[in-house]
């Protein structure tokens, strides 16, 4: 008897299943399970874990040579990970920097300092790769931290030359942050310099200057070298396509506001006797 | 001192007849396989942070398999009873603390080696190559550490009535240590008077455990070997301070009424 009510049981649970699991694979779909899972877990302190694994990537940059807690670092200010992302040094750049440890303290100090690493090296020859699991793992505990979307696709697209990852990172960077002009700009140049596709960077750049001009009208006060980023990209399609018209106005826009108009005052007036050139 | 060596050769047969090592080794190598198994971007060459993860369980295991091993010997002993055949004579006290501490700490070197072995083979497996003389340094000044936590948990279960709080206690100081005992001096020169003297006296004090868990860095970050006349100078200061902490266990067990 007791055999046939377990074979009783067994059928109505695999019956039950095959009717359950296609309404829980909605149920999922629409929830987004992983990301509810990680806020009911972690709730706001997810951004601080992923402001941790931002600073280890950084960390993994300079191959461990990083301040601790007890360190005199800088409190504020970007992370070195980010100023290197814009202004990329001569690979295997090596330089004897212990600003934030100082100088030996005592005898036991200078002796801890050989188990260490006490040089300032940036990583390079594609060895920027190492940083990259931290950067994914920040981005899936804080979707709205731009910077990290943004530096793991400038080393994807540049030095280790994934262009492709680095545009599926980015969009999955604008589904979580759609009014991101960083973003945008950054998937500009993954479509200018890497794929070569003026058109859809020119369109793209665009979009981030809308975004750009909308969030400086509503007072958002975004970053006045990114839309001088933004201008000066848009100015590097028009002069591929070899777009004088469009060149001319690019030019007039960013001598507005870009601190440098000695240099683009001549690039100015070239455009402009080559327009009467051409008439 | 040949009565030592049959003591410690039961301690290390108890290693590896109980559960302790396998269960953290089973789990050193799933967590770091599930973490080698996740696909960063399409790169199979990302190696750092899996020696990174692999190295943190390795030193976790290390430490958990050192104190918990070393903080049973002598109340186990004392419980059972049998402390009492085994300190009958040829074997002294000192003989027994000698035992012990050898046993456990040539335990903990054993399961270093399977530890560091899967290391290797991790690590080769995504470098293509392996740095014999750093890994070697790591591994020996890795064995130096646990032989001054070997002795400190062995004088914390002179000290200590229970074989928990001893373990607890113990994680707690070596943790610390890791984690500030090198600052201490930074945090002595910030505060003023008798309280920066005292604390700069606890920074000189204190094992620094710490010089040894940094290693992990140069590993993880392929920095070469460092210094063999460094290397040895670690090896004689961990050396000295367990032998340090074995004498001092030996002063206060030579007293102990053994009696529960």
């Amino acid at each position: 008897m007791i055999r046939y009510f377990a074979a009783f049981l067994l059928t109505a649970c695999f019956t039950l299943a095959t009717v359950l699991e296609p309404a829980f694979q909605r149920l999922r779909a629409k929830t987004d399970t992983s990301s509810t899972m990680l806020v009911a877990l972690l709730g706001d302190s997810r951004q601080m874990f992923a402001a941790h694994f931002f600073a280890e990537a950084d960390a993994y940059f300079h191959s461990g040579f990083y301040p601790t807690i007890f360190d005199n670092a800088k409190p504020e200010g970007p992370s070195h990970l980010k100023e290197e992302a814009h202004e990329h040094e001569e690979p295997g750049h090596e330089d004897h920097d212990d600003s934030f440890m100082g100088p030996p303290k005592d005898l036991f100090d200078r002796f801890g300092r050989n188990f260490y690493p006490t040089v300032h090296t940036h990583l390079s020859h594609g060895n920027e790769r190492e940083i990259l699991p931290w950067l994914k793992i920040s981005a899936e505990l804080d979707p709205k931290r731009i910077e990290t979307y943004v530096t793991a696709a400038y080393w994807l697209r540049t030095s280790l030359n994934k262009p492709n990852e680095a545009e599926e990172f980015l969009r999955e960077g604008l589904r979580a942050n759609p009014d991101s002009y960083e973003i945008l700009l950054e998937l500009g140049r993954v479509y200018f310099y890497n794929k070569k596709d003026t058109r859809v960077a020119r369109n793209i750049w665009e979009l981030a200057l809308a975004k750009w001009v909308a969030q400086d009208a509503a007072g958002d006060k975004p970053d006045r070298h990114d839309h001088e980023e933004i201008l000066g990209e848009i100015l590097r399609a028009d002069r591929a396509d070899n777009d004088l018209k469009a060149q001319l106005a690019d030019l007039e826009e960013l001598i507005k506001i870009s601190p440098s108009k000695g240099t683009l005052e001549p690039q100015l007036e070239d455009v402009k006797a080559k327009l009467a050139a051409q008439k | 001192m040949n009565n030592c060596f049959p003591i410690a050769g039961v301690v290390i047969k108890e290693l590896y007849r109980r559960k302790d090592f396998y269960v953290l080794f089973i789990l050193t190598v799933l967590i770091t396989l599930l973490f080698g198994s996740v696909n960063f971007f399409n790169d199979d060459r990302i190696a750092r942070y899996l020696k990174d993860v692999c190295l943190l369980l390795i030193w976790i295991a290390s430490l958990v398999i050192a104190v918990t091993t070393t903080a049973r010997q002598i109340p186990a002993e004392r419980e059972s009873r049998t402390i009492f055949p085994l300190l009958a004579k040829p074997v002294g006290r000192g003989e027994l603390i000698a035992g012990k501490f050898l046993g456990c700490w040539a335990a903990t070197g054993l399961a270093l080696i399977v530890f560091y072995f899967f290391f290797g083979m991790i690590s080769a497996s995504r470098e293509h190559s392996l740095h014999w003389t750093l890994y070697f340094q790591a591994i020996w000044l890795h064995w130096i550490c646990l032989g001054i936590v070997v002795a400190m948990v062995l004088l914390g279960s002179i000290v200590f009535a229970a074989p928990s709080s001893n373990a607890t206690i113990c994680l707690i100081i070596i943790i610390g240590i890791m984690f500030a005992g090198g600052h201490l001096n930074g945090i002595a020169i910030g505060m003023r008077g008798i309280r920066g003297e005292i604390v700069y006296a606890i920074y000189y004090i204190i094992p620094h455990l710490e010089w040894y868990d940094d290693m992990r860095d140069l590993v993880v970050h392929d920095w070469g070997s460092i210094d063999w006349l460094i290397w040895a100078g670690a090896t004689i200061y961990g050396l000295l301070y367990a032998a340090f902490l074995l004498c001092v266990t030996w002063l206060v067990f030579r007293r102990k009424a053994l009696a529960l």
